[in-house]
């Protein structure tokens, strides 16, 4: 079967958390729950010319992440309950009825996947709608991105179209868990572990 | 830091407290019933062995404090195969319950000497590799301020340093607490606490120095780490807990220093009193514990995780 992954073109992301605000109308997200998150990503100063004059290089660029369902799911190996899986697509669920809510998956996670429903005191985490992709339609990201920056499908078909990269900054090092991602980098992106910017919007993350 | 953190810093630091006094209390027995009777011996380490126990209870119900969803708490050993956390809660248990048996049998002298302690060998050597667990659970590969040898070190001294005077501190306590004894028996006992102690405030000062030697080649490779959560958990334990990273190490630096320097003086003078003595080893005690649990709430505080 083949594995499912998220495509990504941050060229066409205006940041407008379409992607964000459908994913946590669907699931119905509590407040402090953001399964799929814009990450704003900044940096930039004024550089001197030879002929005396400044010209600024400042520059600004989105990336949009969920769960990267990766092939190295860190999560799924560190919970002590057993309550994360991987399914044969490759999509990582967690199974809420044997979670012990512990938050263990939350700190080995670099993407900050998994997160913590503080009112029925277990984790939760994007599925990538697993529902309708069963169903043959899209996660309700994708479908709702106005810019078709967002996509999913097999990755293997991804990175033969898109190449194979999987990180640029503030994301981690993609070696790290080998996530399920492809991205068409910025115009103005930096590599991972860039400190070239900063992260722009940390409370919304 | 919530309340679900706090439930952490209890349990690791108790737990390792617990190990280290186990592990420090046989060893002392050994040495006084090689000395003198095993009557004798028996007399201040069964009452400062049964001092543990309602310690490491209090550890493990902190940490269904931690738990989101503490009805499926069974379930944290599901995983023992990969991971460490279920691995941690295992060997605390199997620590905790053979710690509890050994304790139960050395009360009512149950089987011979030899079984007793070869079972409190084997629940000590449980205890030892239950402090690694420990640490193994918080070397993430993402937590540059964790993923380091410096937290299984500085877990292994919180386990003797802690142990040791905790030890030292229920010893005291024991010998206050007998009763109706004659005065040659009273005098045995009086000497080996003295000699316990002797060697308990050694171990802290060089405990104390293998501190001070790792805490600077912990933060120096902190902050020459590139990556932005090093930097953070840099910012958080000095621009942040500033007062507290120095209360820490003021607070060891009395406890497990000054104090001990004068809890080996004392007992090694031959007017030596169980109350001046009592009340310098309670005071190390009590400032080192503060100590360590400042410690281990910074510890927690400094987790940065790299990534978004």
């Amino acid at each position: 079967m083949a594995t499912l992954g998220f495509y990504f073109n941050s060229n066409r992301c205006t940041g407008c958390k379409a992607c964000q605000v459908a994913c946590k109308d669907k699931w119905d997200l509590k407040p402090g729950v953001t399964w799929r998150r814009v990450v704003e990503y900044s940096g930039g100063n004024w550089v001197a010319n030879t002929d005396g004059t400044y010209t600024q290089n400042v520059f600004a660029y989105y990336v949009s992440v969920a769960c990267n369902h990766c092939e190295n799911p860190l999560c799924l190996q560190v919970c002590p309950a057993n309550a994360i899986t991987k399914r044969d697509d490759g999509i990582v669920v967690i199974n809420q009825d044997l979670c012990i809510g512990c938050r263990y998956c939350e700190w080995n996670c670099p993407y900050g996947a998994p997160q913590f429903d503080e009112e029925q005191g277990v984790m939760t985490k994007c599925n990538m709608c697993y529902d309708a992709v069963d169903a043959g339609e899209s996660p309700s990201c994708v479908a709702a991105c106005p810019q078709r920056a967002l996509y999913f499908g097999d990755l293997d078909e991804l990175r033969a179209e898109h190449g194979d990269l999987a990180g640029v900054a503030p994301l981690p090092e993609p070696d790290i868990t080998q996530p399920a991602l492809v991205i068409t980098p910025h115009r103005n992106s930096a590599p991972v572990g860039s400190n070239a910017g900063m992260l722009a919007n940390p409370e919304e993350i | 830091m919530e309340l679900h953190e706090w439930a952490l810093v209890i349990f690791t630091t108790v737990m390792q407290m617990a190990v280290g006094a186990f592990v420090l209390v046989g060893g002392i027995h050994l040495f006084a019933a090689r000395r003198y009777t095993v009557e004798t011996a028996d007399k201040l380490s069964d009452r400062a062995l049964i001092a543990i126990g309602p310690v490491v209870v209090l550890a493990l119900l902190a940490t269904f404090f931690h738990l989101g969803n503490p009805l499926n708490a069974p379930r944290a050993i599901s995983n023992f195969g990969a991971s460490w956390l279920s691995r941690e809660i295992v060997l605390a248990l199997v620590f905790t319950i053979g710690g509890a048996v050994f304790a139960f049998m050395q009360w009512r002298k149950i089987a011979t000497p030899v079984v007793r302690n070869t079972i409190a060998l084997v629940v000590a050597a449980v205890g030892l590799v239950l402090v690694y667990g420990m640490a193994a659970v918080y070397l993430i590969p993402i937590v540059p301020a964790w993923n380091t040898i410096v937290t299984p070190i500085s877990f292994y001294i919180t386990t003797f340093l802690l142990g040791a005077l905790a030890i030292g501190a229920a010893y005291v306590v024991a010998y206050w607490r007998m009763r109706g004894n004659e005065k040659a028996e009273k005098e045995t006992q009086f000497e080996i606490v003295a000699v316990t102690l002797r060697w308990i405030a050694l171990l802290s000062i060089a405990l104390l120095g293998l501190q001070f030697v790792l805490l600077p080649v912990y933060l120096a490779s902190l902050t020459a780490n590139t990556s932005p959560a090093a930097a953070e958990s840099v910012r958080i334990l000095f621009d942040q807990n500033g007062v507290l990273f120095v209360l820490r190490l003021l607070f060891i630096f009395l406890g497990a220093g000054v104090f001990s320097v004068f809890v080996y003086r004392t007992a090694a003078t031959s007017g030596a009193t169980i109350r001046i003595l009592g009340s310098l080893v309670l005071g190390a005690f009590a400032l080192v514990f503060v100590a360590e649990v400042i410690g281990r709430y910074l510890f927690y505080v400094s987790m940065v995780r790299v990534g978004i």
